[in-house]
């Protein structure tokens, strides 16, 4: 990580508090939370059920606002943000994968990967193209016009994936990616995690697997709301997790155009 | 950032189309309101083009004199308002019309009596008849050809009467009417003329001549007590230039007639259009309450339907959510989806009005409804009301939601 020096963290969670309830109902679910994330790290968050996993994730994604602590992202404090910035920001720079996929039943495979982009004021032939290339990464491209439904557990998955990056965003967050899935399909989809990783995004999953620790640079444990052990794992050496075929080969993973046009904005 | 509205558009379409049936029940409640309103407006609009162009094809200076107070100002007023024509007793009085036609610029003058009582044979008592009681100079103001025989004059006597065309089928079967007599209120009258058929029982004089027995001002006093009664004073300006003075000596004239109590009013120009048609008053006055009651049903039905599918749609809310849409987008798709609703049943109510009123008038009545954009931008600016305020809280309730518990709700 050359560039931790002259870039803020893209993400500096501190005193990070979420509470639920009310009165003698209230639980913390996140307990005053201090997290710095560079970019271009691959963190993978384990922890029991109930630990505040979900919770952080949906916090991280501005799905979720903390009630105390700030959360800083790319050097800009989003807590206080109006929700139309907080949707524009989600718009541009960040991807999230749904552990139950979250597809829109009523579109099909591509108009779902498209979705991203429609927020984005892309004309729709441009959205269908590349939500088109986006699946020819993912080997989808034969089941373009297929509805959610038609698809194995997998292919959904994948979908969800490619969902998640069209916007070509600068953060991932994953909530156990593979969490329905069988170990071999499971891999496939860190393998094309781990891929995107290497294109320099910064991805944050969500996981119960410690097997797919592994393919992380950096594993964090969290018990009751706070972080118990965090641990930067040495990056797996090039070549180790590559794909059969290599992905994503017209994508230019040194230049992020998206990313610096969303930070002048 | 950009509305989206065509995508909003396609996605309406497709959600709307997913529900057929729903979306038609919904929809059928603005047409009917929307079709109801048409209908009230084209043949309002076409009553109204009807007089105009009566007046204009006589010669435009036309005004005459009516009892009762000013004309209502707005056309509620004019619905809801008791007619002219039921006025308990007519201030006008046969001074007054001998009055107007001293004014100089006054080149003709006439009385109009509307009698009750029905006209017979004997054996045939039409029961549509008017008998109206008028001078000769009737003819000069209101363009009344003859078909046959001649119109009462100033030497006609005192029995004679000139009856419409389908008056004269209606009670000899036959329009060849000359000579032949009928019974009202127990005089005797010989038809002397028959007049042409006109086909305009709307028209400003409230008198369907087709179906009128017109006599002498005098006979008629003699079926009132000696008293004229007179609904309506028609006079005629000796040239267009001159009846705005002319409508303005008349009102003084009159005015010191009455001490200044203004319980007449002189009216001329488009005034004279508002159609006075009591079946007309009554066909509207129902139609336009439909109107609204639909309306706001329908709007109804569209709050609820569009709630329906919030509820429906939680989740994909959520999703959309998540992957960046903002509140304002999720507001504006569902809005479009209600004001696509809205004026989907704005144009087929405005389509099926137009239907309907020609149906009705040519049914019924003896006029076509009028196309004017007055109509086509009231039908449309109501639906697309209608699908704003209908439609705008449950859009915002839609983007209202809470992301994460609107994911995590299950169908």
């Amino acid at each position: 990580m050359e560039t931790d020096e002259l870039t803020p963290p893209v993400i500096a969670l501190s005193g990070l508090t979420k509470r639920y309830g009310l009165g003698d109902a209230e639980h913390t679910v996140l307990d005053g939370l201090d997290l710095t994330i560079d970019k271009g790290e691959f963190i993978a968050i384990m922890g029991p059920s109930g630990c505040g996993k979900t919770t952080l994730l949906n916090i991280l994604g501005l799905l979720d606002r903390g009630d105390d602590g700030d959360y800083e992202l790319d050097g800009r404090n989003v807590e206080t943000m109006t929700s139309a910035g907080r949707a524009r920001i989600r718009s541009n720079q960040i991807g999230l994968v749904f552990q139950n996929f979250n597809l829109v039943s009523r579109l099909n495979v591509i108009e779902n990967v498209a979705l991203p982009l429609t927020y984005q004021g892309k004309h729709k032939t441009k959205r269908l193209q590349e939500a088109s290339k986006m699946l020819g990464t993912f080997h989808l491209s034969e089941r373009e016009y297929y509805m959610p439904w038609q698809l194995s557990g997998g292919q959904t998955q994948r979908v969800a994936i490619a969902r998640a990056l069209v916007n070509n965003p600068s953060i991932v967050l994953a909530d156990e990616p593979t969490g329905n899935l069988d170990s071999r399909s499971s891999h496939v989809i860190m393998e094309e995690l781990a891929d995107i990783h290497r294109r320099g995004n910064t991805i944050i999953m969500v996981t119960h697997n410690p097997d797919l620790t592994s393919y992380a640079s950096r594993v964090i444990h969290m018990v009751d709301g706070r972080i118990d052990s965090d641990t930067k794992a040495p990056r797996p050496k090039k070549g180790e997790l590559a794909p059969k075929k290599p992905l994503g080969t017209k994508r230019k993973p040194a230049k992020k155009p998206r990313k610096t046009k969303a930070r002048k904005s | 950032m950009r509305l989206l509205i065509t995508n909003h558009l396609a996605n309406a379409y497709e959600s709307l189309r997913a529900n057929r049936l729903r979306t038609g029940l919904t929809v059928l409640g603005v047409t009917i309101g929307i079709a109801s309103i048409t209908v009230v407006l084209s043949l309002s609009a076409g009553a109204t083009k009807i007089i105009g162009d009566q007046v204009a094809q006589a010669g435009g200076a036309i005004a005459v004199v009516r009892p009762g107070s000013p004309d209502h100002d707005t056309q509620v007023n004019n619905i809801t308002a008791t007619l002219a024509g039921a006025q308990p007793t007519s201030s006008l009085t046969q001074q007054d019309v001998s009055d107007i036609g001293n004014i100089p610029g006054v080149s003709a003058v006439a009385p109009l009596m509307l009698i009750g009582g029905n006209v017979t044979t004997g054996s045939t008592t039409p029961n549509d008849a008017e008998i109206l009681a008028t001078t000769p100079s009737l003819t000069d103001i209101v363009s009344l050809p003859m078909s046959d025989g001649q119109f009462i004059d100033s030497v006609t006597n005192k029995d004679t009467a000139v009856i419409g065309t389908q008056l004269a089928v209606n009670l000899y079967g036959t329009d060849q009417a000359i000579g032949r007599t009928f019974h009202t209120h127990g005089m005797t009258f010989t038809v002397i003329g028959v007049l042409k058929l006109t086909n305009t029982p709307v028209n400003y004089n409230n008198v369907d001549f087709d179906h009128a027995a017109i006599i002498g001002i005098d006979s008629g006093k003699a079926f009132n007590q000696g008293v004229a009664s007179i609904q309506q004073i028609d006079l005629r300006a000796s040239n267009d230039s001159k009846l705005a003075s002319v409508v303005d000596q008349v009102n003084k004239k009159l005015s010191s007639n009455h001490q200044g109590e203004k319980d007449y009013v002189v009216l001329s120009g488009d005034a004279l259009a508002h159609p006075a048609n009591e079946l007309f008053y009554t066909v509207a006055a129902t139609l336009t309450t439909i109107a609204g009651i639909s309306l706001l049903v329908g709007g109804i039905g569209i709050m609820n339907i569009m709630l329906v599918g919030v509820s429906e749609r939680t989740r994909e809310i959520g999703i959309r959510k998540s992957l960046g849409a903002s509140n304002t987008h999720i507001t504006w798709q569902f809005l479009i989806e209600s004001l696509a609703m809205s004026l989907g049943g704005g144009l087929t109510g405005y389509v099926i009005g137009y239907l309907v009123a020609f149906g009705v008038a040519r049914t019924f009545l003896t006029f076509d409804p009028v196309f004017n954009w007055t109509i086509a931008g009231l039908s449309f600016g109501i639906s697309l009301l209608v699908g704003l305020i209908f439609g705008l809280y449950p859009a915002v309730r839609a983007a209202r939601k809470d992301p994460i518990e609107a994911l995590r709700q299950y169908h």
